[in-house]
């Protein structure tokens, strides 16, 4: 029987890894793929308390909105990327500070 | 003789315009003319020539006949209107006559005297410009005018008697004469002020004239009653005190005659015309437009004030070795005689005598000219070291100038008053009328006349000194120097034409038919007219045969002790007193003049180290301040500043930090303030 607790540091390490790749990837699209490891450790939590709620399994569903979100999302954000790099020839954030000017 | 000259208004007006403004045209001539022209003494004399010719016609129609008064409006200011016109009376047309004729000769005479003077032209200049002023300011109508012309009158004075201003003493001189008569001037200014506001008039016919404004004022209980306001009568006292320093400013009386004497550094010329003859007669004649305004407390200083400049100056002439100062003081004591006998009433004999005087001071005048004139060049010829105006060099120069000679003892006659001339029908006229008021007075006024008598006396004694040590006797500098050389003569007919001219005038056939009796002069019956009294005393006949017999004795005396005895100089105290002129120089030096200075310094010294140094404190006081106030400035209010915006930049420094533009930090400062609150919360 895996344990409630077990799930949760799966997603607590899930959460970090997909801090540690916003915050440090040089590439717009591993960003985006750190978010999408943040927001499935958010699902993650979801269907693991869901285990609280057998009779509606509000847990199991809320997860399905989320997973539909998120690939929304996502797709906003490839977007993004793509007329980023259009306009910069290039998806280093790090390169792309004209806020800054 | 009116029937050929036109006389109307129109031509009355014309003819006095013409004769004042032909010198004034004349003086512009020559101001214009180039540097030392001879054409200038020409231009100059036919405009004088003009003027006596006008004066002539205006004396044929007005004298004894009508008075002639024109009046124009000249400005306004309110509802006061201020006229400017022409008055001409007996008294003007005399004036106007007598300045024309004796500046006439004068012009002449300039003409040779002045021949050699480098400002030849100039010299014209200033004689015309005399001569409109003195013109003018006889026949003017207005109070106002009649100062402005008093002033040009005194002003061109200043001019001649400075006109050597090359030497010191003439520049010393003609400051003194300018002065003094700047007080008499403010006197004059000051009694205008005072008839105006009391009369509301300049109009000197209205104030003046037969029943004018001032005849009909009243002095009643302590007020000067005019007809549109009362004074207290201390103004009246006021107008009084301004006149007379006027008049004894610019008629040399006591106490302010002692610009007269040094006056004589001018040409002589310029003395026998301005000095002697015509300027500073113009006090007599102010006295007498203003006549009717005096009481008879006032006319009784006059008189006083007249006698005793007279006997002064007299007493003073009697030590003077200056050829040319002896003959000042001995005009200082004739205007003396005149104001005294203003002051006695004797109106017509103080006007007659200004007449005569003119004539035979300004002849003496033109005959000292002449030996000063040769004395120079004997001077000159020989290099000596000497004054050519110090009688102590001369002597026995009758045969070298006959004509000269023969003048200046008809003048000499004529001062001292002997029968014959016209001085004894004046002078004799003033005494007998001293006495007889005298009469009317206390005894202590007795003083007056019998002082006047003395000065006549010592008028025949002084006058004889100076003739008999310039013209009898031997030449002074041939004893010293036995080999002098001189070629000396009367000179050209520039010079004895004038002589010869004013020679006549001194003598009695011009004023009188009659030699002995002053009643019968046509002069003296024309100015009769102002309260003259006929009377028959035993004065009559007293005084000029006792003058005469005693002044016939004077002058043997002196002429006895100059000639046969040589008296030479004396020092007892009295001797002193004259030699120095009465100390009056030393005095007004010692106390006017050192009392000027003394205020003047410790003006200075108020305004250098009070005045100056309170403007420093302030100045100190306000830099200090100022210097304060920039520290302030500096420190505080852009010490504040700074420190605002020293605080703005590191905030906006701090934040700035944060705001790179780099998606990552923003991440990362978000996490760190999430950390932080997490942290914070879990202490609390």
């Amino acid at each position: 029987m895996i344990a409630l607790s077990d799930f949760l540091i799966i997603s607590a390490a899930l959460f970090c890894i997909g801090l540690y790749m916003i915050v440090s990837k040089r590439n717009a699209i591993q960003i985006l793929i750190g978010i999408e490891l943040m927001l499935n450790a958010g699902i993650l939590n979801l269907v693991a308390f869901g285990m609280y709620d057998r009779v509606d399994n509000s847990g199991q569903i809320f997860a399905l909105f989320a997973i539909v979100l998120a690939a929304a999302t996502t797709a906003v954000a490839l977007a993004i990327i793509l007329n980023v790099y259009r306009r910069y020839k290039t998806i280093d954030p790090g390169k792309i500070n004209a806020m800054g000017e | 003789m009116e029937k050929f000259i036109p006389g109307t208004e129109n031509d009355l007006l014309l003819y006095t315009l013409i004769a004042v403004f032909a010198p004034l045209l004349a003086a512009i001539i020559n101001f214009c003319l180039p540097a030392n022209r001879k054409h200038a003494g020409w231009v100059s004399t036919g405009a004088v020539l003009t003027s006596a010719a006008m004066a002539a016609i205006l004396f044929i129609h007005i004298w004894e006949n009508k008075t002639f008064h024109v009046q124009q409006l000249w400005f306004g200011i309110g509802d006061t209107k201020v006229f400017a016109g022409i008055w001409l009376n007996n008294l003007s047309v005399m004036m106007l006559g007598l300045v024309s004729l004796i500046a006439l000769p004068v012009h002449i005479y300039s003409i040779a005297y002045m021949h050699h003077d480098a400002r030849f032209n100039r010299y014209f200049t200033y004689l015309s410009f005399f001569c409109f002023s003195m013109l003018a300011l006889v026949v003017v109508d207005s109070l106002i005018l009649f100062y402005a012309f008093w002033e040009l009158v005194g002003f061109s004075s200043y001019l001649l008697i400075g006109f050597w201003f090359t030497r010191e003493a003439a520049v010393q001189a003609n400051k003194k004469a300018f002065i003094m008569n700047r007080i008499g001037d403010v006197g004059l200014l000051a009694a205008i002020i005072i008839l105006f506001s009391h009369f509301h008039t300049f109009d000197m016919v209205a104030l003046f004239g037969e029943d004018g404004l001032v005849a009909n004022a009243a002095i009643f209980n302590h007020l000067w009653i005019a007809p549109n306001s009362n004074l207290p009568v201390a103004w009246h006292y006021v107008v009084y005190a301004g006149i007379f320093l006027a008049v004894a400013a610019k008629s040399a009386q006591f106490p302010l005659h002692s610009w007269l004497p040094d006056a004589m550094e001018g040409p002589t010329s310029v003395s026998a015309l301005i000095h002697a003859a015509t300027m500073v007669a113009a006090g007599v004649f102010l006295l007498g437009r203003v006549y009717p305004l005096f009481t008879a407390e006032e006319l009784d200083a006059f008189a006083i004030i007249g006698c005793f400049t007279a006997f002064m100056a007299a007493t003073i002439a009697l030590t003077q070795n200056d050829l040319k100062r002896i003959l000042a003081y001995s005009t200082i004591s004739q205007l003396g005689f005149m104001v005294m006998a203003m002051g006695v009433g004797a109106y017509q004999s103080s006007l007659f005598h200004l007449v005569t005087h003119a004539f035979f001071k300004c002849l003496l005048f033109l005959a000292a000219g002449v030996v000063i004139h040769e004395m120079q060049h004997i001077k000159e010829e020989n290099k000596l070291d000497i004054n050519p105006q110090s009688i102590l060099y001369m002597g026995g120069l009758s045969g070298k100038l006959p004509v000269t000679c023969i003048a200046a003892i008809i003048g000499a006659m004529a001062l001292i008053g002997l029968p014959g001339t016209s001085g004894y029908l004046s002078k004799d006229s003033i005494l007998i009328q001293a006495f007889e008021w005298s009469d009317s007075k206390g005894a202590y006024f007795k003083l007056v006349p019998i002082t006047a008598l003395i000065t006549a006396l010592l008028t025949a004694f002084y006058v004889t000194r100076l003739i008999a040590k310039v013209f009898f006797g031997d030449f002074k500098l041939s004893l010293v120097n036995p080999n002098l050389k001189f070629h000396i003569s009367d000179g050209g007919w520039n010079y004895v034409l004038p002589l010869i001219a004013l020679a006549l005038c001194s003598l009695f056939p011009l004023f009188s038919s009659n030699w002995l009796q002053y009643e019968d002069s046509w002069l003296f019956e024309g100015l009769g007219k102002i309260g003259y009294a006929d009377t028959e005393s035993v004065y009559h006949s007293l005084i000029p045969g006792v003058l005469t017999a005693s002044s016939l004795v004077v002058i043997a005396t002196a002429f006895f002790l100059y000639i046969r005895s040589k008296a030479s100089a004396h020092s007892g105290p009295l001797f002193r007193v004259s030699y120095n002129e009465w100390y009056v120089d030393k005095d007004y030096n010692k106390f006017v003049v050192q009392g000027v200075l003394l205020l003047s310094n410790a003006l200075y010294w108020f305004d250098r180290n009070i005045i100056d140094g309170i403007i420093n404190l302030f100045s100190s006081i306000t830099k200090a301040l100022a210097a304060l106030s920039a520290w302030a400035d500096r420190y505080i209010v852009d010490g504040v500043i700074y420190l605002l915006t020293v605080l703005v930049r590191r905030t906006g420094n701090f934040v700035r930090m944060f705001q790179v533009g780099r998606v990552q930090y923003y991440l990362y400062s978000m996490l760190a303030a999430v950390l932080i609150l997490f942290i914070l919360k879990s202490m609390i």
